[in-house]
């Protein structure tokens, strides 16, 4: 009976020892995976800046959409005429994100201006910062873009 | 036995993906092509072209000529690179852009080495018959001039190598720099690979 007990609480003992290990191991891991290469942003502005339009955003890849988010998105025209496009991206995710981007621009009829400007770009963000990808337009009759937006797999 | 036969296929089985990859069509200048470490890819061309010509949009330098369109020679562009490629691939989709959107106008029978000698012929010939300033002889208003250069690192096997386009537009009146723009792209791995 004692030996049973005995054995019960060692049985115990080393049950409780294995979930302490694997939660400690948890833990460890988490800070470990949050820590590697992320960065800490610090920024003043609250409210969204006066050249800041609303976006929409058709989302194919769910998993891009949550961690990769385009927080603000601001056009303005620059001092050569054309259009400026800046948009915040921010890596919520855990891991250091590579995507490529590209935008097409469109006149006032809707239609894609052809340029050899509209060409895939790569860039990273690490975990937790953020980066601005911009673009100008080709020519000033442009008014508006699309933004295609593409995650490496790595 | 066994352990015999899958020691045998296992290699097979392994190598059987990589023998599929069938040759196929993607966009020029895609994320899903070819990345080399050691040299200038084509995606490298297209974003130093794109990004010379967003900058060239962005301050409005050429809106600044005497002559509408702007007037551009195209200078020397040296290749100071390991990586062989032809410039061409940059400065002839620059030169697509800005002729076909009406922001410049390329002379090319300009100087003792023009581009196109048989329109710089014909055009001294005309020049003769006509008369010394009958017929008005080019007058451009910027030369474009660059280089490429790379920065190369290792680390172990890692190899890092940055490659710096960097284009210069000069005014030929007062001769002085009116726009420079420098593009960096660096490279980092120890063997080429497939893009995403």
């Amino acid at each position: 009976m004692i030996c049973t007990t005995t054995v019960t609480t060692t049985k115990s003992s080393a049950h409780r020892a294995l979930r302490a290990t694997t939660v400690a191991t948890f833990i460890t891991a988490t800070i470990a995976v949050a820590g590697c290469g992320s960065v800490n942003t610090t920024y003043t502005r609250t409210t969204p800046a006066d050249s800041a339009i609303s976006a929409q955003t058709r989302v194919n890849d769910l998993f891009q959409q949550f961690f990769l988010t385009a927080k603000e998105v601001r056009m303005n025209r620059t001092k050569g005429g054309p259009m400026e496009v800046q948009i915040d991206v921010e890596n919520n995710g855990f891991a250091y994100k590579t995507f490529s981007y590209r935008f097409d621009w469109v006149d006032t009829a809707g239609n894609v201006i052809p340029s050899q400007l509209s060409v895939w770009k790569v860039t990273n963000v690490p975990s937790g910062g953020s980066t601005v990808i911009r673009a100008i337009a080709p020519s000033d009759d442009a008014s508006d873009f699309r933004l295609q937006l593409r995650q490496s797999e790595s | 036995m066994r352990i015999r036969s899958v020691i045998v296929l296992l290699p097979i089985a392994l190598l059987a993906p990589v023998a599929c990859e069938r040759a196929r069509y993607v966009d020029t200048g895609s994320p899903e092509g070819v990345i080399t470490v050691g040299n200038v890819d084509m995606q490298d061309i297209l974003k130093a072209s794109s990004g010379m010509l967003e900058s060239l949009a962005e301050t409005g330098v050429l809106k600044t000529a005497k002559n509408k369109p702007a007037q551009l020679v195209m200078g020397e562009i040296v290749n100071d690179t390991s990586s062989r490629f032809d410039v061409g691939e940059m400065t002839y989709r620059m030169r697509e852009q800005l002729v076909n959107t009406g922001q410049a106008a390329v002379v090319t029978t300009f100087g003792n080495t023009p581009e196109d000698k048989q329109a710089q012929e014909v055009l001294r010939r005309e020049k003769f018959l006509k008369g010394e300033t009958s017929e008005p002889l080019p007058d451009p208003d910027f030369s474009l001039t660059g280089k490429i250069t790379q920065v190369k690192r290792s680390a172990g096997d890692t190899k890092q190598v940055t490659y710096t386009f960097r284009l210069t537009l000069t005014n030929l009146r007062s001769g002085l720099e009116v726009w420079t723009k420098t593009v960096d792209m660096t490279k980092l791995g120890n063997k080429n690979a497939v893009g995403f």
